[in-house]
């Protein structure tokens, strides 16, 4: 007999101190991404099959599910006009899969306008800005579900409740019908074996008709799942290996017949939402785990740490060195080694993490070219390549914008209108193009378009108007590229939304070279345009040796150090013009650091020599204080005026200031070339 | 040690709900995405309370609550069922087919401290008549 | 900047190196801040202070009071960078200080007068009054154009 029932009232809003959940916003916000990114999927696929092609009831269930869900917790976080906007959508989609209402193209718009506002509404909670108003939408669903309420309008819905259970989507009538029961045990789960991924094995195999729980004869806790599929005898093994009882099923059972024993529940096949055109029937895993970027940067941190201890530990071997029996320093230096290599592996193993498909970025565009080609009159597709291709997370946030920019850019001024494009032979819908590769370490992304192209006088006449040096003779696209990214070109008087609040192309230009990148641009006026960014795969992040020279701080690559050695002043011997100092039985010569690059001597009596090169060509340089071993993110330093032989770079230690990087290399072949010449700006002596 | 099972299909829900309970002092937790999932944690493990959502996607929450009560040995589980506010309908049948208490969402964090609190200490009291 | 067809008013940010006021159309800046610690950059030109980031980019900073032939003077609180943009480039000038808006109709800008001495003669381009004060109009190109050949450029 079950216990007495009782029943609270959630009371929802207050609380002593405000939000309650406050503290859980940062998930609410990825949550809701999930489902919003899912609500654009499926509206895409409602709107493709308006006014023709049958409805897919499960199109409309999902929606609905996932507006329930928006609606849930954006209650709980007490984000009343989310939670308003999401009812109202998920009353209209009650509506629609009872077939209270027809489903017209003008109820799509309204949806996918609702959509849009309840994203608008969460992301300015996000921003802490002000949201759109959702008064005006919600009256105009309401008022629709209303009059539905009224007509009881009868639109037949394949997959309407008299053929629920039967699951739709790709039945194979002829693979053959198994009975997979699993029975849950913790020796199992040790193994990384539970329901979900039996489930999920399933449903990447064949198609799931059934799963039922129920009790066996013994008392304990089986999953029966009814399954078409053609299986091969190898994962038949397998999966009994796994603790799953398979048996073939004697005749095709009718599916959605509820077992007296228990509720059967219902399963959709998986969606291959994100699988590329071209490979039907890849269903993709997900095996991923949400991790936040600063856990990340956390872990590279710890890494970084681990590697510093490790140069410590090895400059304290180094001293003991002489006391150590010659066997035993022997086994100490293959520890060394093998930590060595290991700490690598992890280093680039947490730098793979940070690899995320460029299709992040991607997956948004066909909506914002859905948006803005609705809202100009003209009829665009999109096509998507090589959205598998990895670049690092880092780089995938700094390109969202850009990307955006320039898409948005093609919609608005490069596609033409439908009428047009037919009077020049084009077909009347355009197309954009946005493709991802990698060629050795480079990633190339390419946004192109079949529309007019860039028109040369046009952009020249426009930038002799703001007042820009325009070249003389026809422009080619390098200096087209250059005019349509000058500080500007685009004034902020442009109320062409579609421009991206008319910031520009210099913006584009200005975020892809400060990730190393390069921009370039190729044009066919009447034919089309294509923007080319080539970025680094991975940002250049090396480890360096962080020293000091009286009172500057520079880097040093640690690839290119074979050895750090103390060296004191008085152990110097002056031969000729150099400096040397005895290292490994043979004469090194050195280099201070300070003087080859005009900087007052510091006065120590000990100085931290990096020693690069081998044999004949091993060089010291000294510095004064080494200081620490880093992990660090090569900056380019690009202008002329700053341009010095001997620096390769520059980065950031934390604090936001510049620490250059030394080019080692550069500074031995000097050395070896002119030893008595000091560095200027353009490699002219001084 | 009681174990307490959060079922509810939202990430964000889950978390809240452990936190919300975590002043219960000894408590364990475990979650469950769905009702299969769900049943499986049951089937490994005693469990002190379920923490149930109605509207899941694959298995809605009324059915599993079905399936528990009708076998011996989870008949007794106190259930406290999360249901939506509008939704009177789920909530009637979950409170037939054998739910504990109800919580309607959006709810607060010390609504459901108290509502589990008090099916605990129920249940601690010892069995019906 | 001189050849232009007149197309209006344009506005000038407007700046001070040592007593003089001058101004750079605001199209070519990019932004304003304070310096904070510049790092030297070993054998640059003089009139190089060294770099900082600005925005995360790398931003060679110019010292326009070394740049015009004055002494140089230390940061304080009124020095401030301002950002420019020339072509492609983005570098950083160090002035006394930096503060106002004002727009200039072109015809108020004259050509430079002949005599116009000293060595930030050969980088202003116009000359504007507005009310009693002077200001000098900058060419930003030639300001930051840096000759292969280096004996004119550097200093002393």
């Amino acid at each position: 007999m079950p216990p007495r029932a009782r029943a609270y009232e959630g009371t929802g809003v207050t609380t002593d101190n405000g939000a309650p959940f406050s503290d859980f916003l940062d998930d609410y916000f990825a949550e809701c991404d999930d489902h919003l990114m899912g609500v654009r999927r499926l509206l895409l696929t409602l709107e493709a099959s308006v006014g023709g092609a049958e409805i897919n009831r499960n199109v409309l269930d999902e929606l609905f599910r996932h507006f329930h869900s928006l609606k849930g917790i954006s209650g709980m976080v007490e984000l009343r006009a989310a939670e308003d906007l999401a009812h109202c959508l998920e009353e209209y989609l009650r509506a629609l899969r009872q077939g209270d209402v027809a489903l017209t193209a003008e109820g799509v718009g309204l949806l996918f306008d609702g959509a849009q506002t309840l994203e608008q509404v969460i992301a300015a909670r996000r921003a802490g800005t002000p949201a759109p108003a959702i008064d005006a939408l919600v009256s105009r669903i309401s008022r629709i579900v209303a009059e539905g309420a009224r007509d009881r309008a009868v639109a037949t819905l394949p997959g309407s409740p008299q053929a629920q259970g039967e699951p739709s989507g790709s039945v194979r009538p002829a693979a053959a019908r198994w009975r997979c029961t699993f029975s849950p045990s913790a020796e199992l789960v040790a193994r990384g074996i539970r329901v979900d991924a039996v489930r999920r094995r399933l449903s990447e195999a064949g198609e799931i008709l059934n799963a039922v729980p129920r009790v066996t004869t013994g008392g304990a806790i089986a999953f029966e799942f009814d399954i078409a599929a053609d299986l091969d005898e190898p994962t038949l093994a397998a999966w009994r290996g796994d603790g799953l009882a398979i048996e073939p099923l004697a005749a095709p059972e009718r599916a959605g017949s509820p077992t007296p024993d228990a509720p059967a529940a219902t399963l959709e096949p998986a969606a291959p939402a994100d699988a590329e055109p071209g490979q039907a029937g890849r269903v993709a895993p997900s095996h991923y785990v949400r991790v936040d970027l600063t856990r990340l940067d956390d872990l590279m941190r710890n890494v970084g740490d681990l590697v510093i201890s490790r140069a410590r530990l090895a400059e304290t071997l180094a001293r003991i060195e002489r006391r150590v029996p010659g066997s035993e320093w022997r086994a100490i230096q293959e520890n060394a080694v093998v930590i060595d290599r290991q700490l690598r592996t992890l280093r680039e193993g947490i730098m793979r993490v940070r690899l995320v498909p460029v299709g992040e970025i991607f997956r948004r565009m066909p909506f914002v070219v859905r948006d803005l080609a609705r809202e100009s009159g003209k009829r665009v597709r999109v096509e998507l390549r090589g959205q598998g291709t990895e670049i690092d997370k880092f780089l995938i946030e700094r390109m969202m914008d850009p990307v955006l920019h320039l898409v948005r850019n093609a919609v608005s001024h490069g596609i033409e209108t439908a009428e047009e494009r037919i009077a020049a032979g084009k077909s009347p819908e355009g197309t954009i193009v946005l493709s991802a590769a990698t060629a050795g370490d480079i990633v190339r992304i390419e946004i192109a378009d079949d529309g007019r192209g860039v028109d040369a006088a046009a952009v020249a006449a426009r930038a002799t108007a703001a007042g820009l040096p325009v070249p003389q003779g026809a422009l080619d696209s390098s200096q087209l590229l250059s005019l349509l990214c000058a500080p500007g070109f685009s004034t902020r008087d442009e109320s062409d939304r579609a421009s991206g609040r008319g910031v520009g192309m210099g913006v584009v230009q200005a975020a892809v070279e400060e990730l190393s990148g390069s921009l370039s641009l190729e044009t066919t006026p009447g034919a089309g345009t294509r923007f080319t960014l080539d970025l680094p795969v991975t940002l250049a992040i090396t480890d360096a040796l962080i020293a000091i020279v009286g009172a500057e701080t520079f880097a040093v690559p640690q690839a290119t150090i074979r050895e750090v050695v103390e060296v004191p002043v008085s152990a110097l011997l002056q031969v000729e013009r150099n400096e040397m100092t005895t290292y490994r039985g043979a004469a090194l010569p050195i280099v201070r650091l300070g003087r080859l690059f005009g900087l007052p001597d510091s006065g120590r009596d000990r100085l931290h020599v990096f020693v690069i090169g081998t044999g004949a060509a091993a060089l010291g340089i000294a510095v004064d204080r080494i200081i620490g071993q880093r992990e660090i993110v090569v900056r380019a330093v690009a202008d002329a005026l700053v341009r010095v032989e001997g620096i390769s770079g520059a980065t950031d230690l934390g604090d936001g200031q510049v620490v250059l990087i030394l080019d080692p290399a550069v500074l031995a072949r000097h050395m070896r070339e002119r030893p008595d010449r000091v560095f200027t700006a353009t490699g002219a002596a001084r | 040690m009681p174990k307490i099972l959060i079922v509810d299909d939202s990430a964000t829900i889950r978390k809240m709900v452990r936190s919300s309970l975590r002043p219960l002092e000894d408590a364990e937790f475990a979650e469950a995405g769905n009702g299969l999932e769900a049943i499986e944690q049951i089937a490994l493990a005693p469990v002190a309370l379920i923490i149930l959502d109605l509207n899941m996607p694959d298995m809605h929450g009324v059915d599993v609550l079905k399936f528990l009560r009708r076998h011996q040995g989870w008949s007794d589980v106190p259930v406290v069922v999360l249901t939506t506010r509008g939704d009177e309908a789920s909530r009637d049948t979950a409170m037939a087919a054998g739910a504990t208490q109800y919580l309607t969402k959006p709810f607060s964090p010390h609504v459901l401290l108290a509502a589990a609190r008090a099916v605990l200490s129920d249940a601690a009291a010892g069995p019906r008549v | 900047m001189s050849g232009n067809a007149a197309s209006g008013v344009e506005t000038y940010i407007l700046f001070t190196v040592a007593g003089t006021t001058y101004g750079l159309p605001s199209r070519e800046v990019r932004h304003m801040e304070m310096v904070d610690k510049v790092t030297r950059v070993p054998n640059a030109p003089a009139f190089i202070d060294g770099v900082v980031f600005s925005r995360g980019q790398v931003v060679p900073v110019v010292n326009l009071r070394a740049r015009f032939g004055f002494e140089r003077a230390p940061y304080d609180l009124r020095t401030r960078l301002i950002v420019v943009q020339s072509a492609s480039r983005v570098i950083g000038l160090v002035v006394d200080s930096a503060r106002e808006f004002v727009n200039i109709p072109p015809d108020q800008v004259q050509p430079p007068h002949e005599a116009l001495a000293g060595m930030s003669g050969r980088y202003v381009d116009g000359v504007a009054s507005i009310g009693d004060r002077l200001i000098l109009t900058l060419d930003l190109s030639r300001i930051l154009k840096f000759a292969e050949n280096l004996s004119m450029d550097l200093a002393g």
